[in-house]
């Protein structure tokens, strides 16, 4: 079951698990609509996340991505917030395929433990497997659910 | 090429665009590698740099940036977010005490 720090971070409405996208900035783009539609950030903030990804590519490896925007787009978040949208036909990330989307607006640091979480699932290629093919905000929470045994 | 003193190293900076995501993650990681060598380890973003770094990790194509931010600092910069062996050789450096190349 997912605590309530996840859940606020991450809506289950912000799970968006069988998505298409005709390229990575369609890609970026489908998260920033997520994000606007989580009231997490104003529609500027999608431009932002778009030249952020212009500059330099927010893949991050095992399938992942994690678009944002610029420090200049701070400015756009309204609070901190997370979305999951998985492209189950991958998505082509500059020679990489993406399978998965995590989608970042960030003003604190309310996302950190988080963000360490999906570091730690994409050091296992097992998790990261998991995290590529899950088919429910189930699956979803409980690979991103804080470890127990962390401080 | 710059030498780093491991032994020396206080404060690691993980430099990214915005602080909010690639530099989180890596941040966690090294903070937790780095957990018993009483080092210090936060992310920034690149402009914000603290000038009392010891030390910057950060993206390739950020380096430059990050050098014109923090002239004196070394910075090493990866390529791979997970697992980049630059970012590995300086880890190992600051938990062995041992000195290397950047």
């Amino acid at each position: 079951m997912a605590d309530s720090a996840l859940t606020s971070l991450l809506a289950e409405r912000s799970i968006l698990l069988d998505r298409t996208a005709t390229d990575r900035f369609d890609a970026v783009r489908q998260c920033g609509a997520a994000l606007v539609a989580a009231g997490a950030v104003d529609e500027s903030y999608v431009d932002a996340m778009i030249q952020r990804e212009e500059t330099v590519s927010t893949f991050v490896g095992e399938g992942v991505a994690i678009p944002h925007g610029t420090l200049a787009g701070k400015e756009a978040v309204k609070h901190d917030a997370l979305v999951v949208l998985r492209f189950p036909d991958g998505v082509d990330w500059e020679g990489n395929t993406v399978s998965v989307c995590v989608g970042i607006a960030a003003a604190g640091g309310g996302h950190i433990a988080l963000l360490s979480q999906l570091a730690e699932i994409l050091l296992d290629p097992e998790k990261a497997e998991q995290l590529r093919t899950a088919t429910s905000a189930e699956q979803v929470y409980a690979l991103l659910a804080p470890d127990e045994d962390e401080d | 090429m710059t030498t780093i003193d491991g032994s020396s190293i206080k404060k690691l900076i993980v430099a990214c665009d915005a602080g909010m995501g690639s530099s989180v993650m890596l941040a966690g990681q090294l903070k937790k590698q780095l957990k018993k060598n009483g080092v210090t380890v936060e992310h920034s973003p690149v402009a914000h740099i603290p000038q009392d770094a010891d030390v910057v990790v950060t993206q390739a194509g950020l380096a430059d940036r990050a050098r014109g931010v923090v002239p004196d600092v070394p910075v090493v910069p990866f390529q791979l977010f997970l697992g980049d062996p630059k970012v590995a050789k300086i880890v190992k450096a600051i938990q062995d005490g041992s000195t290397v190349e950047v």
